[in-house]
């Protein structure tokens, strides 16, 4: 091991998802280093340990990751570029598979389709727009309508077509490269609740911290 | 008659862009199906999700703007497709089983989104704050949903909607 004084940069992630019960330092994010050899042994320390029958999420400071390494690596000078508490879990490997997560995506698919189905009557219920379709009709074509006009059918296809725009996919194909609004909105969520998590642990205490 | 045709084909056109618009506006803002799926851990088949809201709101918009189209049962029972004389049993079922499919389902979608919204506009915490309420949580949030169905049995059977 050289002497000389070597500087790891470290760029830790907010959220990582694990399988084994050993969390590692090369599982909270990239790292790189002048030195090949200190990397490799600095990517191997152990920072925590999953025991049976223990809540499967750890939030870590980065305070103690460092410290961790600079105990085993006096010589090396961490430098964190990334997040400054790392969520870890501990998740089972065959816990999303089979009929159980169709189950649970049949469920949520139905929620969405009456619920919006719902909404969207309900809306249509509410401003009456079938009256307004009516009078519209009549002050534009200066007689009743005998059933439904154009301007139902105009207004269906206005609505799909908005909904598609929007959602920026149709039929499993997206339109342009852009995520869509649940896309975005999921990932703000995601972030949402690991912060939520985060703040929680440091509050509680039960954050891996040095003191 | 040709011009106003467009003009009114125009007209109906651009209402449906906008409503769509506005009213997914809302529903996205609100954050509802990426929580579904984040608790249901179903995030990488959003797209499934996603076009499900895209049907629904089509089966909506076809049943309550072309409602004369819609009736379904009247059809069923008026062409007998199950048989002579047993139709009007075998839809009774089946009818059943579909209008307990939408209320339970859009009463599950409606009661999620009426507590997002609350939570959107800060309700529970500010109040929570202003109160310094910090225990049971849990039960202010059961006190909800009980006052909700109360308040929703009570809607429906005394008949609340007849007088506004």
């Amino acid at each position: 091991m050289s002497t000389n004084n070597v500087t790891l940069y470290l760029k830790a992630e907010q959220n990582v998802e694990l399988q084994s019960e050993d969390v590692y330092v090369k599982d909270i994010g990239k790292m790189t280093c002048s030195d090949e050899h200190i990397l490799a042994k600095v990517k191997t320390l152990k920072l925590h340990h999953f025991k049976e029958g223990e809540p499967k999420r750890q939030v870590i400071s980065i305070l103690k990751v460092i410290a961790e390494i600079e105990k085993t690596f006096p010589n090396v000078t961490v430098e964190n570029l990334g997040e400054i508490d790392v969520l870890v879990e501990q998740i089972n490997v065959n816990r999303h598979k089979g009929p159980v997560q169709m189950v649970k995506i049949v469920f949520v698919s139905l929620i969405s389709f009456f619920g919006t189905a719902f909404t969207i009557m309900a809306f249509h219920n509410d401003i009456g727009i079938n009256e307004v379709f009516t009078k519209v009709y009549e002050m534009v074509m200066g007689q009743s309508s005998d059933g439904y006009s154009i301007l139902e059918l105009s207004y269906s296809i206005g609505l799909a077509v908005g909904i598609i725009t929007f959602f920026n996919h149709i039929g499993g194909r997206r339109i342009t490269k852009d995520p869509t609004p649940i896309e975005v909105e999921m990932r703000v969520y995601e972030s949402d609740v690991n912060k939520a998590l985060i703040e929680t642990a440091d509050r509680e205490g039960k954050m891996l911290d040095v003191h | 008659m040709f011009i106003r045709q467009i003009f009114l084909a125009l007209l109906g056109a651009s209402a449906g862009f906008i409503v769509s618009g506005g009213v997914f506006t809302v529903l996205i803002s609100v954050g509802l199906i990426p929580r579904f799926a984040g608790k249901m851990h179903i995030a990488r088949h959003i797209f499934a999700l996603e076009e499900m809201v895209v049907l629904g709101t089509l089966a909506g918009d076809f049943f309550s703007v072309f409602s004369d189209y819609g009736k379904l049962g009247e059809w069923v029972v008026s062409n007998q497709l199950f048989g002579r004389g047993e139709t009007e049993a075998v839809w009774q079922a089946i009818g059943n089983v579909l209008l307990i499919l939408f209320g339970i389902f859009s009463g599950i979608f409606v009661g999620c989104l009426a507590l997002a919204i609350a939570e959107m506009l800060n309700t529970i915490p500010i109040f929570a704050r202003r109160i310094g309420f910090r225990h049971g949580l849990g039960l202010a949030i059961l006190a909800v949903a009980l006052g909700k169905l109360t308040g929703s049995l009570i809607y429906f059977t005394q008949a609340v909607y007849l007088y506004g």
